[in-house]
């Protein structure tokens, strides 16, 4: 490999990443439900763009492999399967969070700067896309803040992709290569399994509470 | 051969199950498929004792003595709660408790989950563990949801979420080991997650990535294990589950999601050489015997009163891990067996009570021990055997901690460990004393003796006590052959 082109794929991935930072950020202010699962869209789109830009500079083919499987799963089926679900139980539009968004910016401002800051050690191995680490931690944290922020069923299972984006770009510019390949079939498969058990779950506390705020589900304790 | 076997013939189950509707061969199969599962389980352990490690499918799957031990306890487990499960869902089924459809979706359920369970125990790959813990989670969660009513909705809901959040940290954990092995000569990137790689390169590690990947991993199959402050899905869950998967749940899971903390604590312990894996363990651990006591002193519901004991006694072993020393992980793997076989003892009890009753409310039932004594002798002898006195084998597990903690200068630490205990049998027999001895409220029927049921009951009480006194020279050839794996053989 060529220096310039070992660059030049640095600065895509890096702007790559920037890109799901902004997206991330984007979905934590956004109020309407649908404009949401398109963010979280186009968040996976660009993820899947640095697994192949990381497949391309690597030679590596079963990262290419991993880059299709986020693009067929994360960016078509997911979506489609959640706007389905809000349109088959017609829930509301337009979400009503914890946190008031400029507040909430502020905060996720902060877990950029925590990422960056656990990341530090780990920083800069040579590596294609070894610089991403901060995002990805960031966009966990953000992933898991999104999750309590929210009070309807849906937006906690997006949050959790979120998180799981988070992780999906840890591996990469942790690892280089991504995790083993059978590994990242079983996540996926696993990911998949939980979006059709969370989607059951969605429609059936639907059905029981006539609503899918999770305030309501508040009987168990002690 | 054996290895795929034992995880074919569950998975095979479950998939037909899912094709048969009607209730006799259901239950069969389950039975049959639970009873082979037993006896290869038994082979696995055999085999591992003369061998040191079984592996398969070109190192896919692996089984030294650690695994061979949970995939037994697993399999007991499946095998009675199967057995127990036929009586359960036959009365409920008579009740109108539940419909066909569910009832086929508990036997298709059952063995699937089992399955996620056994191939956490023989995946080599951390990452493949990983996967199939997940798994454990997604068969569960629409058996904890199964009576469909508001509060297991609820239960399921927490279930999954806390769950889902705890085992992407694990994931983070596992790609995190993965990194700090990946600088390692000799490590080959297409099986650097396999664990029989991973233990003989695991002092070459990178010590930094290592501890985050440890922390990260203890925080998410903690979760699954149910320790404290992570615990707060478990009451949710036992309670509203059917009685034969919560017992599944208390017994076989936590078993799984320990044996995935102790595969990480080996690899820290190795790698960072300077106690640090067991220091956090400890304090997971005492914290999650500090939460449990109170809330079993005050509990008003025994379905919960029994989830809380299970946090305690993961916390014990937890504990057990932490004060280490040859002492302190013989003590945690002996914990770890004799829960695993007295927890569903007290599960069976509890759900006939259950069903006898109507209600999870401690307060509402009084002087059960006359309408039906067969269950509540075992109730009480259950309520003995798993606080830990002395003529059943928990005690001993126990004592043997308590001295690891004096062993290992752990003296204040360990007389925390000797308060908590001891609070909590004192809670726990006032309970079911209360529950059980006395005059009852008001004319309840006598119960009937169901051979299922009781069965599964007379089956675990004839091991509980047979432990109690005697434990058989391959099964402790086992125990310690799982303290050596973990202590790394010098």
């Amino acid at each position: 490999m060529n220096l310039p082109d070992f660059q030049l794929a640095s600065h895509l991935i890096v702007l790559l990443a920037t890109l799901m930072l902004v997206v991330q950020l984007l979905m934590v202010t956004q109020r309407m439900l649908i404009t949401n699962i398109r963010l979280f869209a186009v968040q996976s789109l660009f993820l899947s763009g640095i697994a192949a830009a990381v497949a391309f500079f690597h030679h590596a083919p079963h990262v290419y492999f991993m880059a299709a499987l986020t693009l067929a799963g994360k960016v078509v089926v997911l979506p489609w399967f959640l706007k389905r679900l809000v349109r088959k139980i017609g829930i509301e539009q337009e979400m009503h969070p914890w946190i008031n968004p400029p507040t909430a910016m502020l905060l996720c401002g902060g877990f950029t700067l925590l990422g960056y800051l656990v990341a530090r050690p780990f920083a800069d191995t040579g590596n294609l896309g070894s610089n991403t680490f901060g995002v990805a931690i960031a966009l966990v944290l953000m992933g898991f803040f999104l999750m309590i922020n929210r009070r309807r069923a849906i937006t906690q299972v997006l949050a959790l992709l979120c998180a799981e984006n988070g992780l999906f770009l840890a591996a990469i510019s942790l690892t280089t290569y991504g995790m083993p390949l059978v590994v990242e079939l079983g996540v996926f498969f696993d990911l998949f399994i939980a979006m059709m058990v969370l989607g059951i779950l969605v429609y059936r506390i639907r059905a029981t509470f006539a609503s899918i705020d999770v305030d309501r589900l508040n009987q168990l304790k002690g | 051969m054996l290895l795929v076997s034992i995880l074919l013939l569950p998975l095979a189950t479950g998939l037909v199950c899912l094709l048969v509707r009607s209730r006799p061969t259901l239950e069969r199969l389950s039975l049959l498929a639970f009873a082979a599962g037993a006896l290869l389980a038994g082979r696995l352990g055999a085999r591992v004792i003369a061998a040191e490690s079984v592996s398969a499918l070109g190192g896919f799957l692996y089984a030294d003595a650690l695994s061979a031990l949970v995939v037994g306890l697993t399999a007991l487990v499946a095998l009675v709660s199967g057995i127990y499960s036929v009586g359960y869902l036959r009365r409920d089924a008579g009740a109108g408790r539940i419909t066909a459809t569910q009832l086929h979706r508990y036997y298709a359920l059952t063995p699937l989950f089992v399955f996620a369970m056994l191939l956490v125990t023989l995946a080599n790959n951390l990452g493949v563990m990983w996967v199939a813990i997940e798994g454990t989670t997604l068969a569960s969660v629409l058996l904890i949801s199964f009576y469909n009513e508001k509060t297991s909705l609820e239960a399921a809901w927490k279930y999954i979420i806390i769950g889902s959040v705890g085992i992407s940290l694990a994931l983070f954990g596992t790609i995190l080991t993965y990194y700090a092995a990946l600088d390692v000569p000799g490590a080959k990137s297409e099986s650097g997650l396999n664990w029989s790689q991973l233990v003989g390169l695991a002092r070459q590690f990178n010590p930094h990535a290592m501890r985050l990947a440890f922390i990260m991993a203890l925080l998410g199959y903690g979760t699954k294990a149910g320790l404290a402050p992570m615990h707060t899905w478990k009451p949710d869950a036992y309670a509203e589950a059917p009685v034969p998967a919560a017992a599944i749940l208390a017994a076989g899971v936590l078993n799984c999601a320990l044996y995935g903390i102790i595969r990480f604590y080996v690899l820290a312990e190795k790698c960072l050489g300077d106690h640090f894996a067991g220091n956090l363990l400890l304090g997971f651990g005492l914290a999650s015997m500090l939460v449990a006591t109170p809330f079993i002193l005050v509990q008003r519901n025994y379905r919960r009163l029994l989830a809380y004991s299970s946090i305690e006694h993961a916390g014990i072993m937890a504990t057990a891990l932490g004060f280490g020393g040859r002492l302190g992980l013989l003590g945690a793997m002996l914990h770890m067996l004799f829960h695993a076989v007295t927890k569903p003892l007290l599960f069976f009890c509890a759900g006939n009570v259950q069903q006898h009753f109507g209600t999870p409310y401690l307060w509402k039932i009084r002087g059960a021990i006359r309408t039906m004594p067969l269950t509540s002798v075992f109730l009480l002898m259950a309520t003995l055997a798993v606080t830990a006195v002395p003529p059943f084998s928990i005690f001993q597990s126990e004592f043997t901690v308590l001295s690891a903690g004096f062993a290992s200068n752990h003296d204040w630490l360990a007389g925390l460990f000797v308060v908590c205990v001891v609070t909590i049998f004192a809670g726990f027999l006032h309970h079911m004393v209360q529950m059980n001895l006395g005059v009852p409220r008001e004319e309840t029927p006598r119960a009937v003796v169901c051979p299922w049921k009781h069965g599964a009951i007379a089956l675990v009480a004839g091991i509980v006590v047979v432990l109690g006194v005697w434990l058989p020279s391959p099964l402790f050839q086992l125990v310690q052959r799982t303290t050596q794996i973990i202590g790394g053989a010098p």
